[in-house]
């Protein structure tokens, strides 16, 4: 196999990369190595000092019970999901519809409105700030989650057409032709042909969106406020705030806000990766 | 109290859905039966016409979604730009005259610029690097995986937990810790509003997109054909001739798709600056520019300073797609 693998290579070219390579790896991962010790040391142990030492006791419980017992924290996580997932539904399914009809019919328009979807994707968001805000309050939905879920699915539904569209470009036209020579109805065809076929495109999307959704700030503090609506990414920022000098519980408080998205990635990351391939380079 | 929130949170996704399910196929069935049966005299010109109805059909409620939360603002801010503040009494260009006057946004404009500039090219070289460093190796997709984990953290989840890094105290802020590993004995404040510090946190940034463009690279790297590696190392290429003279201009276009999704990226960002530089002027970007404005209530710069980035997002968005126009022809 060309070009020589490593393990043929001259011995002192081998040890030095096999071993720099795992050097610069934990000091990329340093940030998070370093919170998620912070997370589990004791108060004691800054006030007395011991910054950096093995912790006195293992305080990992004691911590996350605080973050999880005696702040505001679960709301927010929970705000997060109930933002999170109905947005994740919502702009898979209608993009499941507008990379159907934009992949499969063939009609006047349909370019033009697939760059419609391509140019949405582009469209930097704080432009949208000021109407979107303003449309929130006029619908009555300022400060709801439902405003949020709304607003979510409408900006995510470029990226997603354009993401079903080429899978669908991609699929073997014959079995849409053989289902119409049969006589099957065009509704029964997208239900029980297509849909079915696109099943990886939709795990995909959906950790994809899951992650863009959960990680989203922004439009968190432009659309709401407080902790009854304000999803975890918002949450975390009073929390520290709150926190400000606990270095143990804002180290707590950042791994509980970070653990969800990052969970998704391992569990899902043969998708992760699938979605982000397919995003990208079509 | 908790329990009603689910609940209420799981019906609207049932009526959200059940609506979804409902709308598609009664309209279909409405198309079908009722507008356009196929049977009678008619029945040919009746499944033409309902064919060429049906893929409106599909994409009307995204449609609806789009114009209403996407088109229609685009065009209301552009409106409120040249209409509402300063501009009420005055020119229509008075909004973006004052903005380009005031200090604060000729720094943010610049600091935009850097953003730009470094945090793609430092992403996209990152991530080819870590691409080809661990093609090959036998735990090569672990550390893919370590390298791509940050990119799952929310910027805000990263700017705390950078903020840890860069802490002013010689004990808690790690890079001041590792400093007096060789002896130092005073912290230094990293992030203290100086012009430099931007980079700083654009350190934040590029830790967090170098994972996603060596996931894109590395497939693309798979992709350069054998034959052509094999027969420069006949031709007696060294391991750095093969990297920037064969495998670089042959995954070329994927680079710039890379270099281009990232930069568009770089343009929106607002949370990072928000996080760890919001009480220094030397560090704002325009979007922490607008926010202020906005949050005063000045519509008028804040709309202005929109249409700035918009202004300078256009030409990515041009050229990508009349990039996507030129693979379908």
């Amino acid at each position: 196999m060309f070009p020589a693998p490593i393990q043929t290579r001259p011995r002192p070219a081998q040890i030095t990369y096999q071993s720099m390579l795992p050097l610069a790896l934990i000091l990329w991962l340093l940030p998070l190595l370093a919170v998620a010790f912070f997370s589990v040391k004791p108060a004691v142990d800054f006030t007395a000092g011991n910054y950096w030492g093995l912790p006195s006791t293992f305080a990992g419980l004691e911590n996350y019970g605080k973050v999880f017992f005696e702040s505001d924290m679960p709301r927010y996580l929970l705000n997060s999901v109930l933002i999170t997932v109905p947005t994740v539904i919502g702009a898979v399914a209608l993009s499941c519809m507008t990379g159907f009809a934009l992949g499969v019919y063939r009609f006047r328009g349909n370019l033009w409105i697939f760059f419609m979807f391509v140019a949405g994707n582009f469209v930097p968001f704080q432009i949208l700030m000021v109407p979107v805000r303003d449309l929130t309050l006029d619908l009555g939905l300022y400060n709801t989650k439902t405003g949020l879920v709304l607003f979510h699915i409408a900006f995510q539904t470029g990226f997603c057409t354009l993401f079903m569209r080429n899978f669908i470009r991609a699929l073997p036209f014959e079995l849409i032709e053989a289902a119409r020579v049969e006589g099957v109805a065009e509704w029964r065809i997208f239900w029980f042909v297509v849909l079915p076929l696109m099943k990886p495109a939709i795990a995909a999307l959906s950790v994809l969106i899951f992650t863009f959704i959960w990680n989203d700030y922004f439009w968190a503090i432009v659309l709401t406020q407080g902790a009854d609506t304000q999803p975890v990414t918002a949450g975390i920022t009073s929390f520290n705030a709150q926190y400000r000098a606990a270095y143990h519980l804002m180290s707590a408080g950042s791994i509980v806000a970070a653990l969800p998205p990052v969970a998704m990635f391992f569990l899902m990351q043969r998708h992760f990766i699938a979605g982000l391939t397919l995003g990208a380079v079509k | 109290m908790l329990d009603s929130v689910i609940l209420s949170g799981i019906f609207t996704i049932l009526i959200g859905v059940g609506g979804m399910f409902a709308y598609f196929w009664a309209s279909n069935w409405v198309l079908d039966n009722v507008v356009y049966p196929p049977r009678g005299e008619n029945i040919g010109r009746n499944i033409n016409r309902a064919n060429a109805i049906r893929p409106w059909l599909f994409l009307f409620p995204a449609m609806f979604a789009l114009g209403l939360y996407l088109v229609v603002p685009v065009f209301y801010s552009a409106w409120l730009s040249v209409t509402s503040g300063v501009a009420e009494d005055g020119g229509w260009y008075r909004n973006y005259t004052e903005i380009f006057a005031n200090e604060t946004f000729r720094v943010s404009l610049l600091n935009n610029m850097l953003w730009v500039l470094v945090v793609p090219a430092a992403s996209t070289a990152f991530g080819l690097l870590a691409a080809q460093l661990t093609d090959r190796l036998s735990w090569g997709n672990l550390a893919k995986s370590l390298v791509f984990m940050p990119m799952a953290i929310s910027f805000v989840g990263a700017s705390l937990i950078w903020s840890f890094v860069y802490h002013p105290d010689i004990d808690i802020g790690v890079i001041n810790a590792l400093r007096g590993l060789f002896g130092a004995e005073e912290g230094v404040t990293l992030v203290d509003g100086q012009i430099i510090d931007s980079f700083l946190l654009m350190v934040v940034l590029i830790w967090i997109q170098t994972g996603f463009a060596m996931v894109i690279l590395s497939a693309a790297l798979r992709g350069v054909p054998e034959e052509t590696i094999e027969a420069a190392i006949l031709d007696g290429a060294n391991p750095f001739q093969i990297f920037f003279k064969i495998k670089v201009p042959q995954i070329m276009g994927t680079i710039v798709v890379v270099w281009t999704t990232i930069t568009i990226l770089v343009l929106k960002v607002y949370d990072i600056v928000a996080a760890m530089g919001n009480q220094y002027r030397n560090l704002e970007i325009l979007p922490t520019q607008m926010m202020r404005y906005f949050d005063s209530g000045n519509y008028g710069f804040a709309t202005a300073i929109s249409i700035v980035i918009m202004v300078l997002v256009l030409p990515v968005m041009v050229w990508n797609i009349r990039q996507a126009r030129a693979e379908l022809r």
